[in-house]
């Protein structure tokens, strides 16, 4: 088990989306954006289940995800390699995130529509921030039109 | 090298719109995975899709690469997703074909692919975010990954997310 | 020079990353010990007053000034349960001050609803997430299009938002809430801070509001009957001794006789008369829900329809002065024995009258005027003693109810023509 960083915290407020990538047990990825990662512990991340959908199809079979966040503070990423360890379906996670879809469904008129299936509870294995995903802001080149 | 070939997979054929998103101000990013199932991440930067609507070139950083290709040749499995910031999105999954490193007619593509991106994320997002945010996407030197497509979803959030589209 | 040990370079490291640790354990420490302390000064001077709008403006300050928020409100729970409503902000043109939110609507209703701390990032890209989709639901045709949107007080592009539930034990008293243009704004440290001013608002909001209630209550109790002042609070409708027009029956009575029997009676005996007529004649207001306006030693006046709307007030006026009246005919009968020749005389009308408090800072009486109170009030100056006259308005009203006998028109002070008055002879028995 690994332990996430204070700085990453940023990274799981849902204002850059995330990405996941799992995969099934034949053998085939899958690779999806997510409105958030939410943070549960130094220990443990949590995703939001609405829909039956692949992702959760593929935890379900092959445990393993990877999690990719960006702080928009710094725009350091992360790879986390998680493991789906349990599904929640009450308590403060789960409350936290039903709570947060509640409040914006209801901005966009779409009240009770939204239903939390449940908080899927992931173990995080390692945590890598990606040193090379991006060049340094002094190096910037602005695209140029090429002759 | 080139994944075993399925002859009796059937020919995809992209839709145009999906061309037209894989074209644009996509964000977009690459799921592979090991021999033991682990999945990876690698965040590609600019893509083109060729005349036969099935075979699909994609960049990425060629620091970022060596985990990707590692997978590739295990087991050729490609998950290539992407989506406009107003949150339409498609995934493509399908059999690694062949990769090289970036060429001058890539950079370009790539550069034109910046340009694009970094005006329509400061639509989302504040200036100070935006410009870093995309700009500062790492991209040459690089490698072009290409991959045959076999299945084409829609990823867009809310009902039929998911779908299989071709 | 002696010879610097092998692990002396990594420990000379791991010293110089633990100094770094403590540096900024302290930097966060001063954070909290300054920002604790100034809490516990606001929180005595939020404690140390009563007045709601002072409460409330000292908590966005003070917010302002030690958490450098610029931009928060304080909604506060309705007498209806269901919604909170704007009291107070800081930060916002225009104000919002009487904006509601219900329940389960946006952040803030979500918060006044489950009672727990909320905290949002990026509201926008939340919000943009969930019209993408809307728009796909619509498409499907599984949402009509154009559907409701609540329209929620607050920056309209508020990025970040912090918003928690003030609770009195466990009870919902308003809903703080704190919010900025910039994304990712407040952190974990702010609701921990936000958390503790939040405690003592609630308190100290809770108090203010319940020193309101009582002061209007015992204000409103020198007018109308404990239960009626109690309504009128709890239902937190208008003010009632604001001027307002209302239709009201109203009826004036006074013991006939009274005057010479107080000259010539001993004064504990007058007062003794006074008490025990107006004890019974208050029980016979009080069980009708009339509103007695004035009373001046033997006669009084009473009005139905307000401060609380009856459906049939000229029904419970008629009812309530022949009660009176057998009741004075039954307390006449002792007192004549004692020597003292007294009767009721009533009239009763109805009408227009503005009603509202009259008087000057410290002596406020609740008031009505108009035609209305001077017809009855003639019309009882013109009633015998054991008689109740009616104007034909009222008597048309209960016509069903009561028997009447014409008296003709008479002639009043104060009105240009002759006006028809009815005697009221006796409740009709029923069928």
């Amino acid at each position: 088990m690994a332990t996430l960083p204070e700085e990453i915290k940023a990274a799981m407020q849902g204002v850059i989306p995330s990405h996941v990538v799992t995969c099934a047990a034949d053998g085939t990825p899958n690779a999806t954006a997510i409105s958030q990662v939410y943070y549960v512990d130094p220990e443990h991340v949590a995703l939001s289940h609405q829909f039956f959908n692949k992702t959760v199809r593929n935890v379900r079979e092959n445990p393993r995800a990877l999690l990719w966040v960006i702080s928009p503070l710094t725009l350091d990423s992360w790879d986390l390699e998680v493991e789906f360890d349990h599904a929640e379906t009450s308590g403060p996670v789960f409350e936290a995130m039903d709570m947060q879809i509640e409040a914006i469904a209801s901005i966009v008129g779409l009240k009770g529509i939204f239903k939390l299936k449940s908080a899927d509870i992931y173990r995080v294995a390692s945590v890598t921030r990606n040193v090379g995903e991006r060049i340094p802001l002094s190096d910037i080149v602005e695209p140029r039109e090429r002759a | 090298m080139i994944a075993d070939f399925d002859a009796t997979r059937g020919l995809t054929m992209i839709p145009d719109r999906v061309v037209e998103v894989l074209n644009g101000p996509a964000i977009m990013f690459v799921g592979s995975r090991d021999a033991g199932l682990r999945p990876a991440h690698t965040t590609a930067v600019g893509a083109v899709a060729y005349e036969d609507r099935q075979t699909v070139t994609f960049f990425v950083p060629e620091s970022r690469s060596a985990r990707l290709l590692s997978n590739l040749r295990d087991n050729g499995r490609i998950a290539f997703d992407f989506g406009l910031f107003s949150h339409e999105a498609y995934q493509l999954k399908g059999v690694y074909l062949s990769s090289r490193p970036t060429t001058d007619e890539d950079l370009a593509r790539q550069e034109a692919y910046r340009k694009k991106l970094v005006t329509a994320v400061r639509q989302a997002y504040p200036e100070e975010l935006a410009r870093p945010l995309v700009l500062g996407l790492g991209y040459h030197p690089g490698i072009a990954v290409t991959f045959r497509v076999e299945e084409v979803y829609l990823q867009t959030p809310g009902p039929g997310a998911g779908t299989k589209m071709a | 020079m002696a010879a610097e040990r092998p692990d002396a370079q990594p420990l000379r490291e791991q010293l110089v990353q633990n100094q770094k640790t403590i540096d900024r354990l302290n930097r966060d420490l001063a954070r909290v010990s300054n920002e604790v302390r100034i809490i516990q000064q606001i929180s005595n001077e939020i404690t140390s007053t009563l007045d709601l709008d002072e409460v409330l403006r000292i908590v966005l300050r003070a917010m302002e000034r030690v958490l450098g928020f610029k931009h928060s409100m304080i909604l506060l729970t309705d007498l209806t349960a269901d919604r909170v409503r704007v009291a107070a902000s800081l930060g916002y043109e225009p104000s919002g001050v009487g904006a509601e939110v219900a329940f389960g609507e946006g952040v803030i209703g979500v918060v006044a609803g489950r009672r727990k701390l909320m905290r949002v990032a990026h509201v926008g890209a939340s919000v943009a997430y969930f019209r993408t989709v809307r728009a796909r639901l619509e498409a499907a045709g599984q949402v009509t299009p154009g559907g409701e949107v609540p329209v929620l007080p607050g920056l309209p592009e508020a990025q970040s938002q912090l918003a928690l539930p003030l609770l009195v034990k466990d009870r919902l008293v308003g809903v703080l809430v704190v919010e900025s243009p910039k994304p990712n704004a407040f952190d974990e440290l702010d609701e921990v801070l936000l958390g503790i001013v939040g405690n003592q608002a609630a308190t100290a909001i809770d108090n203010a509001r319940t020193y309101q209630m009582v002061e209007s209550l015992s204000r409103l109790k020198r007018f109308f009957s404990p239960q009626l002042a109690e309504a009128i609070v709890k239902g937190g409708a208008d003010d009632p001794l604001k001027t307002h027009r209302r239709e009201v029956t109203v009826v004036f009575l006074d013991l006939r006789g009274f005057t010479a029997f107080a000259e010539t009676a001993d004064p504990e005996e007058v007062m003794g008369v006074l008490r025990e007529y107006h004890a019974e004649m208050g029980k016979l207001i009080l069980a009708h829900e009339g509103t007695l306006e004035r009373f001046t030693g033997d006669g009084m006046m009473i009005f139905f329809n307000d401060p609380v709307p009856l459906d049939d007030p000229a029904e419970r006026a008629v009812r309530m002065a022949v009660a009176m009246r057998d009741q004075v005919a039954a307390l006449t009968g002792r007192w004549r024995k004692r020597g003292y020749d007294l009767g009721l005389g009533v009239g009763i009308a109805q009408g227009y009258a503005t009603i509202g408090a009259i008087g000057f800072e410290g002596r406020w009486d609740y008031g009505a005027i108009g035609n209305v109170t001077n017809l009855a009030a003639r019309l009882c100056g013109e009633a015998r003693p054991g008689q109740i006259l009616l104007s034909a308005r009222v008597a048309s009203e209960v016509e069903d109810l009561v028997e009447t006998q014409e008296v003709g028109a008479l002639t009043l002070k104060g009105f240009a023509r002759p006006v028809q008055a009815f005697d009221l002879l006796q409740l009709k028995p029923r069928a």
